[in-house]
């Protein structure tokens, strides 16, 4: 855990809590759930159910919403493994070229900056449309691993274009001491004391977050909604936090504990345990659950399509598809964020635009129903999908099966009809 | 955005298919790091390793537990990663026969963490463990809860629980007959 000179990616020993569940390497473009398990952006999606609610891979607790990838954490990581978070780096950078689908890029001068300036970049969506381009433009890039005098590896990478947007790391430089300043909290301003992850991902102290009496909770940096109640307390970062920095915690825990006997307060810890039974239940009958899922949602859901603004996964209810983004994964928002909130670019690096114009697609019933007698001919209907073959690029034979979808839909009751 | 888990056949709403980021060599990766880790540090009485030279089929070995009628008995399996993995379950198949409630005549196992409850977590030193519970303590309920999992050896089953005893003398013959 603590900061070591980095020779190169074998001696930087990588925590076992910052391990992803999934792919079992260094956590990459880390999300955390609403349980407070961390895992890589790409393992989380691929984890998603697209077809019902989604279970996190260690505690099976059940979420509806993709997380955004929390910066802190990513920037944190970046801070504390370069040579290994970069190598990591490259291999997605390289998958993703394969698959032509992209993670969101993140601009690196906001690495060295204090966390607070960090979240207030990154409420700001034009922040985002900066570095979009990045992954798209930076396809001639080559990794260049040296031996520098020192004979310490550095990583270095030649990048045509676009270079000063790339970090540049010195193995012997400060800037990847962790310091307080990049752990801070958004609420207080100080050392994250058992830190809770929203769905945005920025980060508060599990008691800063204030939950307004029948409202949805609100993170106080860039508004967006946290659906689903009281995040739960993210225990990696907090043991890292307080194997970290034992004094300052320390004096955060107490102060945390004077202010709760003084106020009152509902404390984290009740807070979390209850979650925990929460997510207990619902893994208790999994069939079932989806079964009542289904009943609930089922026919208003669309499947496989998520939303790219608060990142419901399926959407269900309205959902409104960009007409003019080209990317393969396609942009769409619910019927909620695009009434309210922003058109900001999407999850997955898209270049939407606030000029894009919107198609209105409503689930169909008939579809739907469909669907449901897939998903009950065989609880192990997931198991038919093992066998069919790998590839690397949609296909051909993928595009049609969708266009004949998308007919069938059109030609049952489903309306649409445009906007701006 | 598109989800990952959904095949064009059964992806409506103009769902994409998205199996193909999971590249082979993701999943190549895993396996790589799982057989490392399994050879570190195997779960007790298992082994397990690819079987030549594709990382994608394993063989397993699981010597029954003491104490159990499957006692002494050596049991050979075979493990198939999918593509996808470890967004997708294995597939493990008994090679030696077994006198099993959750156990076919042909090998198929019924491992509710191999079919609906498979996270992208576990691992095949977990999944292997998970089969040696099963030596010891059949999942005899699965058969009389649910409809929707079909029942392998449902006769077995009800042996197990009418008459326990003849069910282990019955497991221990096969285990004599066929695993040594």
């Amino acid at each position: 855990m603590e900061d070591r000179p980095t020779d190169g990616a074998d001696s930087e020993e990588i925590s076992e809590g910052f391990l992803c569940c999934v792919c079992l390497e260094l956590l990459y473009k880390p999300i955390v759930l609403h349980c407070g398990h961390i895992s890589c952006f790409w393992c989380v999606h691929r984890s998603m159910s697209g077809r019902y609610e989604s279970h996190c891979p260690i505690c099976r607790h059940s979420y509806s919403h993709f997380p955004a990838i929390c910066q802190m954490l990513h920037f944190l990581l970046l801070k504390m493994y370069p040579v290994a978070y970069k190598i990591r780096e490259n291999e997605i950078l390289e998958q993703e070229k394969k698959s032509g689908y992209f993670s969101p890029q993140f601009d690196a001068h906001v690495c060295g900056l204090h966390s607070s300036q960090e979240l207030s970049q990154l409420g700001n969506p034009a922040h985002y449309s900066t570095t979009i381009s990045q992954s798209n433009t930076c396809s001639d890039e080559t990794i260049v691993l040296q031996k520098n005098c020192n004979g310490k590896l550095e990583v270095t990478r030649s990048v045509a274009v676009e270079e000063k947007n790339l970090p540049q790391y010195n193995p012997n430089g400060n800037c990847k001491q962790v310091s307080i300043a990049n752990v801070l909290c958004a609420a207080c301003k100080q050392l994250l004391f058992q830190p809770a992850v929203l769905n945005c991902g920025h980060v508060y102290c599990a008691t800063c977050i204030v939950s307004p009496a029948n409202e949805v909770l609100r993170c106080q940096v860039c508004q967006a909604l946290h659906p689903t109640g009281f995040p739960k307390v993210c225990l990696e970062f907090d043991h890292f936090l307080e194997d970290k920095f034992p004094k300052q915690y320390s004096v955060r825990k107490d102060a945390v504990k004077i202010q709760q006997v003084h106020f009152q307060h509902e404390s984290s810890t009740i807070r979390s345990t209850k979650a925990s039974e929460r997510g207990v239940n619902l893994s208790s009958e999994f069939i079932g659950e989806i079964l009542s899922w289904w009943s609930h949602h089922g026919s208003k859901a669309h499947f496989g399509v998520g939303c790219d603004s608060c990142g419901m996964l399926p959407i269900i209810g309205d959902r409104y598809k960009c007409k003019d983004c080209v990317e393969a994964i396609g942009f769409d928002l619910c019927g909620d964020c695009y009434n309210t909130c922003s058109k900001l670019p999407g999850r997955f690096n898209q270049q939407h635009t606030p000029e894009h114009k919107f198609q209105l697609l409503r689930s169909s019933h008939d579809v739907m129903l469909s669907q449901v007698t897939v998903q009950l001919e065989g609880g192990s209907s997931e198991n038919s999908e093992n066998s069919s073959p790998p590839s690397i690029f949609p296909g051909d034979s993928q595009e049609n099966a969708e266009n004949d979808l998308a007919a069938s839909i059109s030609s049952n009751d489903t309306l649409e009809y445009e906007h701006d | 955005m598109r989800s990952a888990g959904i095949s064009a056949s059964s992806g409506g709403g103009g769902g994409r298919p998205w199996q193909s980021t999971t590249s082979v060599s993701s999943s190549g990766k895993r396996i790589q790091k799982e057989m490392a880790e399994l050879n570190l540090d195997p779960p007790p009485d298992c082994a397990a390793g690819p079987k030549g030279d594709n990382l994608y089929h394993w063989v397993s070995t699981i010597i029954g537990p003491p104490g159990t009628p499957y006692e002494g008995g050596i049991y050979f399996l075979d493990i198939m990663f999918p593509s996808d993995y470890p967004f997708k379950p294995p597939t493990v198949v008994f090679k030696t026969r077994i006198y099993h409630c959750n156990v076919d005549s042909v090998g198929n196992l019924s491992l509710d963490i191999l079919k609906d409850r498979w996270s992208p977590a576990l691992t095949i030193s977990k999944v292997l463990l998970a089969i040696r519970a099963i030596f010891t303590n059949p999942d005899v309920c699965k058969f009389f809860q649910s409809i929707l999992d079909n029942p392998l050896v449902p006769g077995i089953a009800h042996l197990y629980l009418a008459d326990r005893a003849k069910h282990d003398e019955e497991a221990a013959e096969w285990t004599l007959r066929f695993a040594r």
